[in-house]
């Protein structure tokens, strides 16, 4: 017994979203064109999922910046921060700019947008047209040195990338854009922030099955992604530890859409 | 850069994850403490308009029991073992509720998965389950709309690759004006403060 409301409903869901008409106009030279590529989860969900087939994909070459985050709520000031619904961000939402409007003198307009939920996240995406990246596809991208796709197998690559995420924090946020571009043409997914992903919560059901807790829990070989690789598992934990209205001062964003096939 | 920063803000992030990795995965996260049955001060849901079709085919929203005390959870209708337990739960609690109390409770459950959840797939769920349809609610939402629901619920589902989800089962309780005030997480949860909460919410 099929109602027509339940046809149009899931032919809406379907077809996505209608297409709101791009607020910044997102030429290739805002995303680049990352995969496809196959991710190895550190922990993965199921069986069948030690290994996940990553479509191409679009992504922003470069984390939102409090500039580009600001015109967003000039234009959707359901998002100020005092105007925001307490469902949607935690107190500290945006604290470091000045003003409700104002980045004021303190925040470079070039820096990555910080203090955001994933709630606002997902709402400034949308408003591209976009949404935020999958944990997948976000990690794919991330797997990628300056000249690797799948730079998991690098040595010095990870050595580097270690002393990154080990390096004391500087006392300013570094602006957006002064990392070298990796393989897809995609900056700053290592070293600069934190970045919130769609399925960040994925990490609570990574223990789907007996054998997946058996294989962390005895530290199994058996090798399901690249149990080594400290930084990748510090995301794991940092993720597993969110809630989607938190916000901190060194998490942030970018988006993503479809691949030049149109699939996302 | 940043490791250390968000791991002090963030508490225990390693440590967490280990408890839920080592724990019972889907079935909820049995060995972390339990979290706290109260959320003081928690925000309304009803901020949130997810577009609903219950199972009469009809489109509502989610504060279609403003007013009401509310059981809210997520679930999709085809699961074999973990959601017949959660309907269960749920219908446990509104049966030992109060009279008084449970004739102004309502129960609203959001599939996550409204491809096969249609409004007959539905109704068959309510009919299994012997449910109330004058106080109880099952509804579908769109795969955007119901990861938002979820979000705000702490409830997280992942799509399987072979059908199905994983997911975890968390019951919340609304007061008249949807804000969350109490919450039960994992199949085994402790019920006993979902119910003191909707006899608070009721007086």
């Amino acid at each position: 017994m099929l109602s027509l409301a339940w046809i149009l409903f899931v032919a809406q869901l379907v077809a996505g979203p209608p297409s709101r008409a791009a607020e910044g106009a997102d030429a290739l030279d805002r995303m680049a064109i990352v995969g496809p590529g196959t991710y190895r989860p550190l922990f993965p969900t199921s069986p069948a999922e030690r290994e996940i087939a990553v479509p191409a994909f679009r992504l922003d070459r470069m984390p939102v910046t409090n500039a580009d985050y600001l015109a967003f709520v000039n234009r959707h000031p359901e998002w100020r921060r005092d105007r925001v619904a307490a469902l949607f961000a935690d107190e500290h939402y945006l604290d470091r700019w000045q003003a409700p409007d104002a980045l004021g003198p303190a925040v470079d307009p070039e820096q990555p947008v910080v203090d955001v939920s994933w709630f606002a996240a997902r709402a400034y995406c949308a408003a591209r047209g976009l949404r935020l990246p999958t944990e997948a596809q976000w990690e794919l991208a991330a797997a990628a040195s300056a000249t690797k796709a799948d730079a998991s197998g690098d040595a010095a690559w990870k050595a580097m990338l270690l002393e990154l995420e080990t390096r004391p924090m500087p006392a300013k946020l570094p602006r957006v854009g002064q990392t070298p571009p990796n393989y897809w043409g995609v900056r700053d997914l290592h070293g600069l922030v934190w970045e919130w992903v769609l399925d960040f919560d994925a990490a609570a059901l990574a223990a789907g099955d007996g054998s997946d807790v058996l294989q962390f829990c005895g530290a199994s070989a058996r090798a399901s992604g690249d149990k080594t690789d400290f930084v990748a598992f510090q995301r794991f934990a940092l993720r597993s530890a969110l809630r989607a209205r938190y916000t901190t001062h060194d998490l942030g964003f970018r988006c993503a859409g479809p691949g030049p096939g149109g699939t996302s | 850069v940043s490791a250390r920063a968000a791991a002090m803000r963030l508490g225990l992030a390693l440590a967490s994850a280990t408890a839920i990795a080592c724990g019972h995965g889907t079935g909820g996260a049995d060995a972390e403490p339990p979290p706290p049955a109260a959320v003081a001060n928690a925000p309304s849901l009803y901020a949130l308009h997810p577009a609903l079709l219950d199972a009469d085919g009809r489109s509502i929203g989610l504060d279609v029991f403003r007013g009401h005390p509310v059981i809210v959870s997520m679930f999709y209708g085809s699961c074999p073992s973990a959601c017949p337990l959660l309907v269960s739960n749920v219908a446990r609690v509104d049966a030992e509720l109060p009279a008084e109390v449970r004739a102004q409770t309502r129960v609203l459950l959001v599939s996550f998965d409204a491809v096969h959840d249609t409004p007959a797939a539905l109704q068959a769920v309510a009919a299994a389950h012997h449910l109330d349809p004058a106080r109880w609610t099952l509804a579908a939402a769109g795969d955007d709309d119901a990861r938002e629901l979820a979000a705000a619920l702490g409830i997280s589902y992942h799509a399987l690759p072979g059908g199905g989800f994983a997911h975890t089962s968390v019951i919340t309780a609304l007061d008249r004006e949807g804000r969350p005030v109490a919450r039960a997480e994992g199949p085994a949860a402790d019920l006993v403060p979902i119910a003191r909460a909707l006899e608070r919410a009721a007086h």
